[in-house]
């Protein structure tokens, strides 16, 4: 019976389904990641704040590595192609996603954002995400590894705020490291809020605009290529 | 605010179960939300509101189960079925 208004006339049907509600963006992820891996091209989630330095990591990235390896790059912003300026400026093959108004890229924007990429080429894809510490970390986009990028200028307890990002990085890039003569911030407060809330804690200090800690970044990208 | 593109695919995976099961009109669903899942839940509540209009949920309520973890899936459709 109709346990709502008691008619009788309808049986209420409980279908159990078990299916993750993103199931249709892990399967496109799941497609993504299958194809980098069969192209032997390491794809990699890059995430954190807007202003946090993924950009300019991604530009010492290119200058240390001086051609060696073929690099390309999306980078998804609200609005305006400045980032993929700045990606191709530093020789890195760059598309932008605008997403309008999404806070978050996922598998069908970069999937339809490979259309515009010669990514088979490539050694590394660099998937720069839009600048959100929330929303990005939830959905897969078909990567090797997830690295978030945070600057010491950001404040010790970022981590803590904001665990789920955090929660599921395989690395953790804390950038902007040349203005710690500056700050009045503890690294060791840092590098302990982000033990508290990731699982294997992986951190490597950087600095986008002295290239201070990319050779160790780039040890870390090596070790995982395909 | 990633929540109503949660919502999205949530309804869009409702509608399929209903017409699988040639369900008319979706009372409840079910959904299981980790801690860890990066939703929040009143605005997840907020969204589907929002979104179920003109929907198949469009008459649901959405009943939501925190779980550990960082999961988040739709466990189960109640649903009237036309007599056959």
């Amino acid at each position: 019976m109709c346990e709502d208004c008691g008619c009788g006339d309808t049986e209420l049907v409980s279908v159990e389904v078990h299916e993750r509600i993103l199931a249709g963006n892990d399967k496109l992820a799941a497609h993504l990641r299958e194809h980098f891996v069969e192209a032997g091209v390491l794809a990699i989630n890059l995430m954190g704040s807007p202003g946090a330095g993924k950009t300019a990591v991604l530009e010492q990235t290119a200058k240390a590595l001086g051609g060696r390896l073929r690099l390309g790059a999306v980078s998804g912003d609200l609005a305006t192609d400045r980032d993929g300026a700045r990606l191709r400026a530093a020789g890195i093959q760059a598309s932008t996603i605008t997403t309008g108004s999404a806070c978050h890229l996922d598998a069908k924007l970069v999937h339809d954002a490979l259309h515009h990429v010669k990514w088979r080429d490539l050694d590394m894809f660099f998937i720069e995400n839009v600048g959100n510490l929330v929303c990005p970390a939830i959905y897969d986009l078909g990567q090797a590894a997830n690295v978030v990028a945070l600057s010491v200028t950001e404040g010790e307890d970022k981590p803590l705020k904001y665990p789920v990002m955090f929660r599921r990085a395989d690395l953790v890039l804390l950038t902007k490291i040349d203005l710690l003569p500056h700050l009045d911030v503890d690294v060791a407060a840092i590098r302990d809020a982000i033990a508290r809330v990731m699982p294997e804690p992986r951190i490597i200090a950087v600095s986008g605009k002295t290239g201070q800690g990319i050779g160790e970044w780039l040890a870390w990208l090596e070790a995982r290529r395909p | 605010m990633h929540e109503y593109s949660i919502v999205g695919a949530l309804v869009d995976q409702v509608e399929r179960v209903a017409i699988e099961h040639r369900g008319a009109i979706v009372r409840r669903v079910h959904v299981q939300i980790g801690e860890y899942a990066g939703v929040e839940l009143a605005l997840l509540r907020t969204a589907f509101e929002t979104f179920r209009a003109q929907t198949v949920c469009a008459l649901a309520d959405l009943v939501i189960d925190a779980v550990p973890g960082d999961d988040m899936t739709l466990a189960r459709v109640e649903m009237e079925v036309p007599d056959v």
